[in-house]
């Protein structure tokens, strides 16, 4: 298998946008296309991520679509749906279409519109994601999923709502760094605990926000690298998948397909969890944050709290986690986050962040999971 | 081939009469949730139904408060995740429990009910 490097990468403010989610996209494929300084005819494929077009656009066949907006309606194109790692499930086929010889520049990208429908609907939307059978009809809802993995973490080891709320006062403070973030205002534990209750024990301001943007990455083999500026280079993609009934999951305070997928990028990297420096991982949820920093291997089992409460994570803390103000404080429009996590690692690891660049990072790690946590990605990257 | 031995529609036309079924592997005994065609643990292929008892103690709960639009006229409602007696676990909605009162490791028994016309999986209080 040839080395790939991702040599572009393009990201709207997210947000609320009077846009289609294809235009979303081609502006920042475009945007990466003109930082990879490489013309749209040398792209060979586009791997797209698009999650609830058919409801909130009433828009199916969104990839071509949106490769018809950014004007390269011939390049073969498809879409991907593995709910909220969509567009990261559309980066590990894209690496491994490069890194197979198939291809040697592929576009990668993703999308999402919500904001144009009332939140009830959205709500509805997002839960589709969770089985209709079982779960939909008793109006479980996706702040309810983390409600419940929130309680067992908080049952067996004792995390508590101030430590959750701690995950969110950080990722405030980053994402007044980004000026792509949609929200860029500090707030106090305070603001998280007196926040209106949505599925107990999570607040509002335990959840990320509904958003509408796009990102984009060009993606390209090691002899097209070479020529390329600044090539930082994909070093891993990994995915697991997991039951889909929360029932069937044995220990709701874990998320398996995170362990398994974190095990399996470090394997192909040849790294550990502590040869990385910066990490954009999948704050759909205070508690999601916790579970994944415990999942990834950056701390024990049950210390992901702890990790929160004493800034570890922060900017300048043991291992910074979210930088760019992550799915809570930068925004969450689904069928775009996984590629907007890899576009804020590449800019880490090209030292190009601005200030909330993490001094000298060589190496970084996206993590990003779909639906009742029964997708999870996980890719490594590295700077020469 | 021949079908499942429970499929989820029979599952839920069982349920709405008051009973559970689980299946089980005639290859290595493993006990799951229909439907499922083959068994996780061994890759058999030769389901049993067997019934549930019903009982259980909540894993994990949660009051939710933001409903979906089709749910929003029932807010707040609780949903847990009930571990059953014989192994496998259910999510369902707690009623006739005051939703201050909920807590990890309370019994509670299967009860059917109907949400918005469909069937669903309900818990109720249970004396341990």
């Amino acid at each position: 298998m040839r080395r790939v490097a991702v040599i572009g990468v393009g990201v709207t403010k997210f947000g609320r946008h009077e846009r289609t989610s294809a235009e979303l996209f081609a502006e920042a494929a475009a945007d990466a296309l003109a930082d990879a300084e490489m013309p749209a005819s040398r792209v060979q494929a586009l791997y797209y991520g698009n999650v609830v077009g058919g409801e909130t656009e009433k828009q199916l066949h969104t990839g071509p679509q949106a490769a018809s907006v950014l004007g390269i309606p011939t390049v073969p194109t498809t879409r991907f749906e593995t709910a909220c790692a969509s567009s990261h499930a559309a980066f590990r086929h894209a690496v491994m279409e490069v890194a197979s010889g198939a291809s040697d520049v592929v576009l990668v990208g993703g999308a999402e519109r919500v904001l144009n429908v009332p939140t009830a609907d959205s709500t509805e939307y997002f839960a589709y994601a969770s089985d209709a059978s079982w779960e939909q009809t008793l109006g479980l809802t996706f702040p309810g999923v983390f409600a419940l993995v929130a309680r067992a973490h908080m049952h067996k080891h004792g995390t508590t709502e101030e430590q959750m709320a701690a995950v969110a006062v950080k990722n405030h403070r980053h994402g007044v760094l980004n000026p792509k973030a949609q929200f860029r205002k500090e707030i106090t534990l305070e603001t998280v605990l007196s926040s209106p209750k949505v599925a107990d024990p999570l607040k509002l301001y335990d959840c990320c926000p509904f958003s509408d943007g796009g990102a984009a990455l060009v993606l390209a083999s090691e002899d097209v690298a070479r020529t390329a500026r600044r090539p930082i280079w994909v070093l891993a993609s990994a995915a697991a998948s997991d039951w889909m009934l929360l029932g069937d999951k044995r220990d709701l305070s874990r998320v398996p397909a995170t362990e398994r997928a974190a095990a399996a990028a470090y394997r192909q990297a040849g790294i550990g969890p502590q040869d990385v420096d910066v990490v954009e991982l999948h704050d759909c949820f205070t508690i999601a944050e916790i579970v994944a920093t415990e999942g990834l291997g950056l701390f024990e089992p049950g210390a992901g709290g702890i990790a929160a409460e004493k800034g570890w994570t922060s900017l300048g803390g043991k291992i910074p986690v979210n930088p760019s103000g992550g799915l809570k404080a930068k925004g969450h429009p689904i069928g775009a986050t996984g590629a907007a996590q890899i576009c804020e690692v590449v800019t880490q690891l090209r030292g190009e962040a601005g200030a909330r660049q993490v001094e000298g990072a060589r190496r970084g790690l996206t993590h990003t999971l779909g639906g009742n946590t029964a997708t999870v990605l996980v890719s490594l990257f590295g700077r020469d | 081939m021949t079908e499942s031995t429970v499929t989820l529609g029979r599952f839920f036309a069982a349920a709405r009469e008051g009973r559970l079924t689980a299946i089980r592997c005639g290859g290595c005994g493993a006990l799951a949730v229909p439907p499922k065609e083959l068994c996780p643990e061994c890759g058999a292929r030769r389901w049993e139904p067997v019934p549930l008892s019903g009982e259980g103690t909540i894993a994990s709960f949660t009051v939710i408060r933001v409903a979906p639009r089709g749910h929003a006229d029932e807010a707040p409602y609780a949903i847990a995740a009930v571990r059953l007696r014989e192994g496998v676990s259910l999510l369902g909605r707690v009623v006739d429990v005051p939703l201050d009162s909920l807590a990890i490791g309370m019994p509670v028994r299967f009860r059917p009910i109907v949400v918005k016309d469909r069937p669903a999986i309900g818990f109720g209080p249970r004396q341990p």
